[in-house]
């Protein structure tokens, strides 16, 4: 059932990369309407998956990359619909593409495991997958904004200089959407501790749980992250560090959560294997 | 009706010549006033811009108006005939309309795709319309012209890009900033260059300007002259350019004045907020090596005429895109314009049936009298539909036939047919008889077909195809 919203999605892709050659309004409007209609259809597959299981399906690392999907389609699409630019689209999309392959190509289970309860367990996932989808969206600004530094810096004003917004709206926009993901990342990861520290009280049996440390790697690369993170934070308020380092450290960390979200998740985690 | 244009433009006449051909001089209004007054033309407009005067007309022979046109500019402005005449140019119908699509698109300016021409062919309009020299061709003409220049503007890159200095310049900075509001701009030096550059940041509403000068007169006269700037002394310098966003230099001195380390040092203080310098003064004012500062953005006057003339030269490649949406616009314009000569004789076709009618109604009223009066309102209805009718397919047809020369043959063949040329001779006693009595009440276009009473109307009730 994934395959219709893949499916969408590179449909969608192919029209972005159409108009963001083109500069075809036309062509532009048809992108949109078709990420639209794959979020549409995405979240009737996830609405279906959640009818069939009882839950949202976060649990496991294969439903947890489509529900991420998701959301980054949803938050790209909010972007592009308050700053009214369509340029980014190209650079989200394969991205979308390239994970939605997974749940379409390797079905999930779809049962929970009994361990997996409450509501702090769905508000760790949650919270971190929207951390996770703002900073996709930062990664992607932050891209666009040293493509485009660099043709302004080289005197070569040519393809993305007639593409993207400005440099400042771009630092802008990368910063929002750090202080967002960092918001969520934050919550997300003290949720994860207070949940694991009940779930020792019910569940002490679980070779699952009781990996639930530092010392597993899944655990250990998220607060990574948060550091990673935070220091970008700091950086731009306390040191100047905006503009292109601010860029090279969101994409960075991104590659750090992407690092942490799939291989991690799939073949080293102890803990996080549900 | 016939279109016919009249003009000299920066393609055929010295800036001498059409200075004194300035339409603005004397006010547009007025002139279009002594234009019609002359009688030659139906309708008229003055496009009067720096680069073109042109006077577009409808008028009923092309021959007399051509010659009264070209008399009527060397009057106006008191040239000498022979002057003019070789300067003069003019095109007739659609080529006429064509070159206003042109013109109206950007392409017959002096730098091709600027974009103020749209504005001033849109002024040419409204100002006809005010003083009502305009009527139902030159409307739709005009319109179709800004129909083309939005179009040539919107699909393709004509106007895409900065073709001066200026413009280039602030074309950067917004791609910098984003929006300049709230930036303060620095102008170091109190040449003409910088001023003219600062005016053009100021245009985009800058918060502030800030001169600074070697002699401090020169720093406040510039200042007064830009509006609303203020001036600096020279040695303050390193705290406006740590207050500043963009900075113009463009000073006459032989040796360097913003070394990179002093570049350097202005930065830190100011975090990542970005520095963008423009260099325009020669010998250069900014040390070359400055622009590798991170967020310092350094372009010399070099880099922005590169930068003029890349777009220049991409401009020059997107011509043919919007000479092929001209086409497409006049193609529109043609037709309807045909669709339009076909006018009278519809009117007249409808009217003669109309007449048959309801001469047929009278004549036959004893027949009807015993009816009760809903009944003879169906009556009334039932064969007016037939009219309507019979008249759909002829009406269509006629509108949508391909050229002037079949038009005028079809509309012979039905004036002969049902012997419209009579009835129209009836209907222009009756109407000079009208006129006779509301005596003073001069009429220009009383006799003309669309303005016809009743239920006749040229293409009512007929679903239309053609553009109207």
């Amino acid at each position: 059932m994934n395959f219709i919203p893949l499916t969408l999605y590179a449909l969608a892709l192919v029209a972005y990369a159409w108009h963001f050659s083109r500069r075809d309004a036309a062509v532009g409007r048809s992108a949109t309407t078709l990420l639209v209609a794959a979020a549409l259809a995405h979240t009737f597959v996830i609405g279906m998956q959640t009818m069939e299981a009882g839950d949202v399906p976060v649990a496991g690392a294969t439903s947890a990359i489509s529900t991420f999907v998701w959301l980054l389609a949803l938050a790209y699409l909010y972007t592009e619909m308050t700053t009214d630019e369509r340029a980014m689209g190209v650079f989200i999309l394969p991205l979308l593409v390239a994970l939605q392959a997974i749940p379409a190509f390797k079905p999930n289970a779809v049962v929970r495991s009994a361990v997996l309860q409450g509501p702090l367990f769905g508000l760790h996932v949650s919270s971190l997958l929207f951390a996770y989808a703002s900073f996709a969206l930062a990664c992607v600004i932050g891209i666009t904004y040293v493509l485009l530094f660099k043709e302004i810096k080289a005197k070569h004003l040519g393809f993305f200089y007639a593409r993207l917004p400005s440099l400042q709206v771009l630092d802008r926009m990368n910063q929002r959407a750090i202080v967002i993901g960092w918001i969520f990342l934050t919550v997300g990861l003290i949720v994860g501790g207070v949940w694991a520290a009940q779930a020792r009280g019910y569940a002490a049996g679980d070779p699952r749980v009781q990996a639930m440390s530092l010392q597993d790697p899944k655990i250990f690369v998220a607060v990574l992250c948060w550091a990673v993170y935070s220091f970008e934070l700091f950086a731009a308020r306390r040191i100047g560090w905006g503009g292109r380092r601010a860029a090279y450290l969101s994409a960075v960390g991104f590659a750090i959560v992407m690092l942490n979200f799939v291989p991690i998740s799939y073949f080293l985690t102890k803990s996080h294997n549900f | 009706m016939r279109l016919l244009l009249v003009g000299i433009s920066h393609r055929t006449a010295p800036v001498e010549l059409r200075e004194r051909l300035d339409f603005q001089a004397r006010g547009v209004e007025v002139a279009l006033q002594a234009l019609t007054a002359r009688g030659s033309a139906r309708e008229a407009a003055v496009l009067s811009t720096c680069n073109r005067a042109e006077v577009y007309v409808a008028c009923d022979e092309l021959g007399p108006a051509r010659n009264d046109l070209v008399s009527f500019v060397s009057d106006f402005h008191g040239v000498d005939h022979a002057t003019v005449a070789p300067h003069i140019y003019d095109l007739t119908d659609l080529e006429a309309a064509r070159h206003l699509f042109r013109v109206a698109a950007g392409l017959d300016s002096l730098v091709v795709g600027e974009p103020q021409i749209l504005g001033q062919v849109k002024d040419a309009h409204s100002l006809a319309s005010d003083v009502q020299t305009v009527g139902p061709v030159l409307n739709r003409l005009f319109h179709s012209s800004f129909a083309a220049g939005k179009r040539v503007r919107n699909e393709t890159g004509l106007g895409s890009g900065a073709v001066s200095v200026g413009y280039a310049a602030v074309a950067l900075a917004r791609k910098i900033f984003g929006d300049l509001k709230g930036r303060n701009v620095l102008v170091v030096g109190a040449g003409e260059m910088g001023k003219l550059t600062a005016l053009h940041m100021k245009s985009q509403g800058v918060h502030r300007v800030t001169i600074v000068s070697r002699t401090m007169a020169h720093a406040a006269r510039t200042a007064e002259a830009i509006g609303g700037a203020t001036a600096a002394p020279w040695d303050e310098m390193d705290a406006a350019l740590g207050a500043s966003d963009v900075v113009i230099t463009a000073t006459g001195g032989a040796a360097p004045i913003l070394s990179k380390a002093r570049i350097e040092a202005v930065m830190r203080p100011r975090r990542n907020r970005p520095l963008f310098i423009i260099d325009i003064a020669m010998p250069r004012d900014v040390e070359a090596a400055a622009g590798e500062i991170e967020q310092v953005f350094l372009y010399n006057i070099d880099d922005l005429q590169t930068t003029v003339r890349e777009n220049l030269a991409r401009r020059s490649t997107e011509v043919a895109r919007a000479e092929a949406i001209v086409g497409e616009e006049v193609d529109k314009f043609g037709a309807w314009l045909r669709a339009r000569g076909a006018i009278p004789t519809v009117v007249a076709l409808r009217q003669r049936f109309e007449t048959i009618r309801r001469s047929e109604l009278e004549r036959l009223d004893f027949k009807l009298a015993a009816l009760p009066p809903e009944a003879r309102t169906r009556v009334d209805e039932i064969t007016h539909l037939i009219v309507e009718k019979l008249l759909l397919m002829p009406t269509e047809q006629l509108k949508s036939l391909g050229d002037a020369d079949t038009v005028g043959a079809y509309a012979e063949a039905l004036t002969r047919l049902f012997g419209l040329a009579q009835q129209q001779a009836d209907k222009e006693m009756e109407e000079a008889a009208e006129t006779a009595r509301r005596s003073g009440r001069a009429s220009a276009g009383s006799g003309r077909p669309e303005l016809v009473e009743g239920r006749v109307e040229p293409f009512s009730r007929s679903k239309s195809r053609g553009p109207r």
